[in-house]
């Protein structure tokens, strides 16, 4: 039986009918009086007298389970039998959690304050002038951390020389325990040089993010009160941004090494055709996500344009990088590091998210659901398992996916069943339950290529994640989410031109590809 | 002629619409459905329930517009929204108790329709009861319960805490009960709350309310008192008329099957002066023609730039915080999301945003009044030319013309008037079907156009769609893949339809079984009739007929095998190049065109497309869709032509984009310049093509497969040599004897004996070559007769690329019987 129905049978002497009947009764009452006819062989004529009767009977007998099961519930109650207070707080529980109107008032917090006023200036005219202040901040921590780099060099070349000389003369004057003391002595001035400067950039960085934050609510208020566009009024030296600007910009070749890429444009679906955008590129990751770091540059570079318009959109840029099962583990060190580059002007530092996804997984992972597979009391992740961070500091991506992968990837024989295939599927439906709608993914699961990795391994392997990834797509329409209007499918550097046409040309025949549209 | 603005008709106080949003229920993790299918979005079921609610149409309800779904379950409800909530005037002004029993009247009323088709409103209260300035009500907000399917859909409760019934409360969250009697005790509360004057319990907290609802229970004695004492009214109660009393009494009785329905409380005496009023006059045999409607409104509306999506945002009803701040921090392989927290901005707001209708009246401000009032019949100059001047919208492309207000104002005013004429009108509505069909109506049209009957509904009812057939699995395999990108059709509303008009089909037409792509070609039908199966049926069952005569025969082959050789003819009748092409490397029609032709091409298209493809193919006959395939064809002309075998394959495995306008131009122009014999076929339905001995009948399968030029019919030759002797060359192949001897006019005599067929080169035939080189557009008619060989000489015609290449029927002695005749002797010669 269903639940909130009931069955009752319908029986009619005069005609002989016994006939199973559901109520309340959903369905036409009419067309039911037609399939008892049709079933007992009635003649057309009894359709009005049937039809009065049957609908007399489910009206009947639909008000008779009514009142059997809410009288039932009402006459309890007025006997004090059921939990009054309970069923209170029951409902007042869920009022409060599903109505705005009984809901917790809520301020707007600071972030979304701060980024309903970045969001805005940055599609003022005042861009450029944002943007040139961000690249003029970003300026001077690089210079001071080519300064730490360079003083630190220094002091490790100073301490190298000292510890040769001193190890040449360890025959003559010196002895072992005078090296030791010599040792931990270059250790202790090392560490406390690098742990100054470094606290000294930090504290830069701080004084920046604070500065500049106060510098864009101020504007947006100027802004407002005049409710006119907003005119920047600079937070540094003026002469020193005329002094960048006169450095002209150095040509596109000295910054970019040429990499391999090609896009197509494919549409999904057998009748209505969902157009996507694919690129297949080479490329080392780091390098990808890295704004270009260099002298010359005066001007920030488009692609940091890009990410500061579209930070707080509903376009966001996503990137899947692979990782190791530990949270912030050493593999993800070179990643720390390019986001450490500059200041983080919108996110909390990159540890500290970082710190924050380890409390939330070890909160989890400490108390672990009866239903899964998962290792007791294990605190590390599980191959296909992902965290999020978010980013403004890094070019063409928002938000990056670090994928728990492991060794099992190097071997030929995973499968779409492979928890990392499945990981990805999970960062699909990520993406758009969230309005990431740009996606990186590394092609063959891999960062480089290494001899293992014959011709034939590359074409199986990327099969085998276009495939996966098209159903994925084809699977996404239906979840109601944003779409994924760019993919890209991220190579190795350095991978063979010779692979890298065979990955191209598989594309086509797994993806359908547009014709182009001839004007005419 | 004084010409009246329109803006005052179109300016109705109650000719306002306001639109509600809420989240459905996202699905949580990973799950399947029993079919083992992804479920679908509770959003698209919800859009799906909602459809039926449209066809509401009561004076005391506020009409429901339209369902839209945006990103992450939101949907969006469009519906009538006039007037002032009676909550605001509570406490600001009287109510006289004849007042009151008017609007317990009205709600009653309402409710009843409601009730009537199992739709509880279950948020009934005086924040959502609108007093129009005319004084009457209407109920807003009335479907939430229903389209949410008992609140199942939604994460949300569905009620109003202070108006809701205390079974409600005790039955838990999770019960889902469909009683009606809980709108009883609400009507009672608001009443209760008009009559004594006062908000009801305005300072009690969210719990404490709650808790005075269930402590109603123990109340002994009338609650209405209980209530008016604790409100300090009790004055108000003891003033209060007797009648009145008692409704509101038996209204808020604790025992829901105590309660009287709405059938009961309308019997009541206090009522039946209204009743009285209502049965009055006109209306009561049949409802007054609207000049418009207020869905018509809402759809100019919405193609005069009106928004719902960018109102609420304006409106502040949706909210949104940037994505990039509410990220989850952490995805366990498993699904399971960590760290991301409830986003505020998809709790239930029960807010309503009013669409402001300004610039519409802007954009229409300048149509006169003559242009709601179109004369039909009249046929005087004086009164057309005191009419304005038509809108001229002819050079528009027609996806222009369907976003175009004014000229959509224009048609669906016509049409509308047209078929409310229906099937008087019937040849008005084939005239201005044939200029294009407003989308609005395009649903009535087509079944006008098919010439449905009006007692549809009947025979459908009649039909038993229940029983299990042995089709039913095939039927419920097909459904889950068919047209699911249109929201209608796969939600679980769309599904049950579908299958439904389906199992009606099998069950009407024993001698046919059901073919897979039957369910496409249900689609588009169920489509523009979602809130009316049985017309969806009665076209379906119209349109098949007609286009697909034994299409669906279990052996069907025959039928078929004729069709893809005609299809084969056409393309050589047509563009002699790609038949050669396609001839050559081996690519027949039943390589690709059976999927197109068994469904009407609504396997291959996308629903917009189809609808403007039948827009034009209702207009034609059954011959038309191998136009349809022809004008496809030459679209990708280009690349098949200079493909092989596997690449052509491989380019039809997914047909690429077809432009759609192209295609309807082309296809009808090919239609047109076709004698309509070098289509004929031997399994047309001869309900629409009645033959006699003039035409082509009797042309066995085997000949005809070996034919690749058509024939044309005795008929159609005389008629080019009667009518239009330009269009046409004769080419006679008879031996120059039987030539001279008896010959058709105007017809040239190329012996069959005196060609080499060695190579094709159209020179070999000496000296009428020139002829056929510059002939130009006209049609080649081969004349022979029992002697000659039918078949070389047009195919070898065809090899020298000529086109529009046919043969006679039945060859020359057919002509013989034809009075007055067409022939000549050229004894001359």
């Amino acid at each position: 039986m269903i639940p909130g129905k009931r069955d009752v049978t319908y029986i009619n002497h005069q005609y002989v009918i016994e006939y199973l009947i559901t109520v309340p009764y959903d369905d036409s009452i009419e067309e039911l009086a037609h399939i008892i006819i049709i079933k007992n062989n009635l003649p057309l004529y009894v359709e009005k007298e049937l039809k009065k009767d049957i609908k007399k009977f489910i009206e009947y007998k639909t008000a008779e389970y009514y009142e059997d099961t809410s009288t039932d519930v009402v006459q309890k109650a007025k006997d004090q039998q059921p939990d009054i207070d309970g069923i209170i707080k029951q409902w007042e529980k869920i009022m409060r959690e599903e109505l705005i109107e009984f809901g917790e008032k809520r301020c707007a917090s600071d972030e979304e304050l701060f980024a309903t006023a970045y969001h805005k200036l940055v599609h003022s005219p005042a861009l450029e002038t944002m943007l040139q202040y961000e690249h003029m901040y970003s300026k001077t921590i690089r210079q001071k951390t080519e300064k730490r780099n360079m003083m630190i060099k220094k002091l490790s070349d100073r301490q190298s020389e000292e510890m040769n000389k001193a190890v040449n003369r360890l025959e003559q004057d010196m002895t072992e325990s005078k090296i030791n003391e010599l040792v931990s002595r270059h250790y202790e001035t090392h560490s406390l040089l690098q742990g100054k400067l470094s606290s000294e950039i930090d504290t830069m960085k701080e004084a920046q993010r604070r500065e500049y934050r106060e510098w864009i609510m101020e504007m947006l208020e100027e802004n407002q009160a005049n409710s006119s566009l907003p005119t920047p009024s600079s937070p540094l030296n003026p002469a020193y941004a005329e002094n960048f600007k006169s450095r002209e910009c150095n040509s596109r070749s000295q910054i970019n090494l040429p990499i391999l890429e090609e896009s197509f444009t494919i549409h999904l679906g057998s009748q209505l055709k969902q157009m996507h955008n694919i690129r297949i590129l080479s490329a080392s990751v780091m390098e990808l996500c890295a704004i270009e770091d260099n002298e010359q540059m005066s001007e920030p570079t488009p692609q940091f344009l890009q990410t500061a318009l579209g930070l707080y959109s509903d376009d966001l840029t996503g990137l899947v990088l692979m990782t190791d099962n530990k949270i912030g583990s050493r593999l993800s060190q070179g990643f720390q590091e390019v986001c450490q580059r500059t200041t983080e002007f919108h996110f909390p530092h990159i540890e500290e998210q970082l710190d924050r996804i380890s409390d939330v997984a070890n909160k989890y992972l400490k108390n672990p659901q009866p239903q899964t597979s998962r290792n007791a009391n294990s605190e590390l992740l599980e191959r296909g398992d992902f965290y999020l961070t978010s980013h403004s500091n890094l070019a063409q991506v928002h938000v990056i996916f670090h994928i728990v992968t492991d060794d099992s990837l190097k071997g030929s024989d995973i499968n779409s069943r492979h928890p990392v295939v499945l990981g990805l599927r999970h960062i699909l439906k990520t993406a758009c339950a969230n309005d990431i709608t740009s996606l990186t993914i590394p092609l063959l699961l891999q960062y480089e290529m290494t001899e293992d990795m014959t011709i034939n391994w590359c074409e199986k392997r990327a099969e085998l994640v276009f495939k996966c990834v098209k159903g994925f797509m084809i699977e996404m329409a239906s979840w109601g989410g944003s779409e994924l209007k760019n993919l890209q499918f991220m190579l190795p550097e350095g991978i063979s031109s010779g692979v890298f046409t065979s990955m191209t040309e598989m594309l086509p025949r797994i993806f359908k590809v547009c014709n182009p549209k001839i004007l005419n | 002629m004084t010409v009246g603005t329109t803006l005052p008709l179109l300016k109705d106080p109650q000719m306002q619409f306001g639109a509600t949003t809420f989240f459905a229920k996202q699905h949580k993790g990973d799950t399947c459905g029993s079919n083992g299918l992804p479920l679908t979005p509770n959003s698209i079921i919800i859009v799906g329930r909602a459809q039926t609610l449209k066809t509401i149409n009561c004076p005391y309800l506020c009409q429901y517009l339209d369902f839209i779904r945006g990103k992450h379950e939101r949907t969006i409800v469009v519906s009538q929204y006039c007037g002032t909530p009676l909550a605001e005037l509570i406490e600001k002004r009287r109510f006289e108790p004849e007042e009151i029993v008017q609007i317990a009247y009205q709600i009653l009323e309402g409710l009843k329709v409601l009730h009537g088709r199992k739709i509880v409103h279950r948020t009934l209260s005086n924040d959502n009861i609108l007093l129009q300035s005319s004084g009457d009500v209407k109920l807003f907000n009335y479907g939430l319960f229903h389209m949410s399917k008992f609140g199942s859909l939604v994460s949300f409760p569905v009620f109003q805490v202070l108006y809701t019934a205390p079974e409600v409360f005790l039955n838990g969250i999770n019960r889902l009960s469909s009683d009606p009697k809980c709108d009883i005790w609400s009507l009672g509360v608001c009443l209760a709350e008009l009559a004594l004057n006062k908000v009801l319990w305005s300072s009690l907290k969210l719990g404490q309310k709650i808790r005075k609802i269930l402590s109603m229970l123990q109340v002994n004695g009338s609650i209405l008192e209980k209530i008016a004492r604790e409100h300090n009214s009790y004055e108000q109660y003891l003033e209060m008329p007797e009648d009145l009393k008692e409704i509101i009494e038996e209204c808020l009785n604790v025992l829901p099957s105590h309660r009287p329905t709405c059938d009961l409380l309308l019997k009541k005496p206090c009522f039946q002066q209204f009743k009285a009023k209502e049965g009055e006059g006109f209306r009561k045999i049949c409802p007054p023609f609207e000049i418009f409607t207020i869905h018509e409104l809402y759809h100019w509306w919405q193609l005069a730039g009106g928004d719902v999506l960018l109102e609420l945002k304006k409106q502040g009803l949706i909210r949104s915080s940037p994505p990039i701040l509410s990220l989850p921090s952490l995805v366990l392989i498993e699904g399971v999301v960590l760290g991301q927290d409830r986003n505020p901005a998809t709790l239930y707001d029960p807010r309503i945003a009013q669409m402001p209708l300004d610039a519409l009246y802007q954009r229409f401000a300048h149509i006169p009044f003559p242009v709601f009032y179109p004369l039909i019949h009249s046929k005087s100059e004086i009164i057309a030319d005191a009419d304005p001047p038509p809108y001229d919208a002819t050079a528009l492309p027609l996806v222009i013309k369907e976003k175009d207000p004014e000229y959509q104002l224009h048609r669906v005013i016509l049409l509308r008037r047209l078929l409310h004429g229906y099937p008087f009108t019937k040849d008005f509505i084939v005239e201005q079907s044939a200029k294009d069909i407003p989308p609005l109506l395009r649903g009535e049209i087509w079944a006008a156009l098919l010439n449905i009957q009006a007692d549809y509904e009947t025979t459908y009812t009649r039909i038993d769609k229940v029983t299990h057939t042995t089709t039913d699995r095939q039927i419920e395999v097909d459904i889950p893949r068919c047209h699911q990108y249109n929201e209608l059709l796969s939600s679980a509303d769309g599904h049950k339809k579908l299958k439904r008009i389906l199992k009606a089909w099998v069950y009407q037409n024993s001698q046919y079984v059901y073919w897979q792509g039957l369910d496409s070609l249900t689609a588009p039908f169920l489509y523009l009739n979602f809130n009316d199966e049985g017309k969806a049926f009665a076209c379906l069952s119209a349109f098949v007929p007609k286009f697909l005569h034994n299409f669906f025969l279990k052996d069907n082959s025959v039928v078929i095998e004729e069709y893809l050789c005609k299809f084969s003819q056409l393309i050589a009748f047509h563009d002699p190049d790609l038949a050669n092409h396609l001839h050559e490397i081996n690519f027949y029609p039943q390589l690709f065109a059976i999927p197109w032709f068994l469904t009407l091409f609504s396997h291959v298209f996308p629903l917009y497309k189809i609808l403007h493809l039948w827009d034009r193919l209702l207009l034609c006959d059954s011959s038309f869709p191998i136009h349809i395939g022809l004008s496809v064809l030459t679209q990708l002309r280009d690349r098949l032509l200079t493909s092989g075998f596997n690449e052509c394959i491989l380019l039809f495995s997914d047909l690429p984009e077809v432009d759609i306008e192209k295609c309807v131009l082309l296809s009808t122009s090919t239609y047109q310049n076709t004698p309509r014999s070098v289509t004929s076929r031997e399994h047309e339905n001869g309900k629409f093509h009645k033959k006699d001995e003039l035409d082509i009948v009797g042309l066995k399968l085997e000949e005809l497969k070996k034919e690749r030029c058509p024939r044309i019919s005795a008929n159609d030759v005389v008629n080019f040599v009667r009518n239009r002797p330009n269009d046409v060359l004769l080419i006679d192949i008879r031996n120059p004897t039987m030539y001279s001897r008896c010959s058709v006019m105007g017809s040239i005599n190329i012996p069959f004996s005196s060609v080499s067929f060695s190579d094709n080169i159209i020179d070999n035939i000496g000296l009428h070559s020139a002829a056929l080189k510059s002939k130009g557009h006209k049609v080649v008619v081969v004349i022979g007769d029992a002697d000659t060989d039918l078949e070389t000489f047009p195919t070898f015609l065809l090899q020298c690329n000529i086109s529009k290449v046919c043969v006679l029927h039945g060859g020359f002695n057919r002509l013989l019987s034809v009075t007055p005749t067409v022939l000549t002797s050229n004894n001359a010669m």
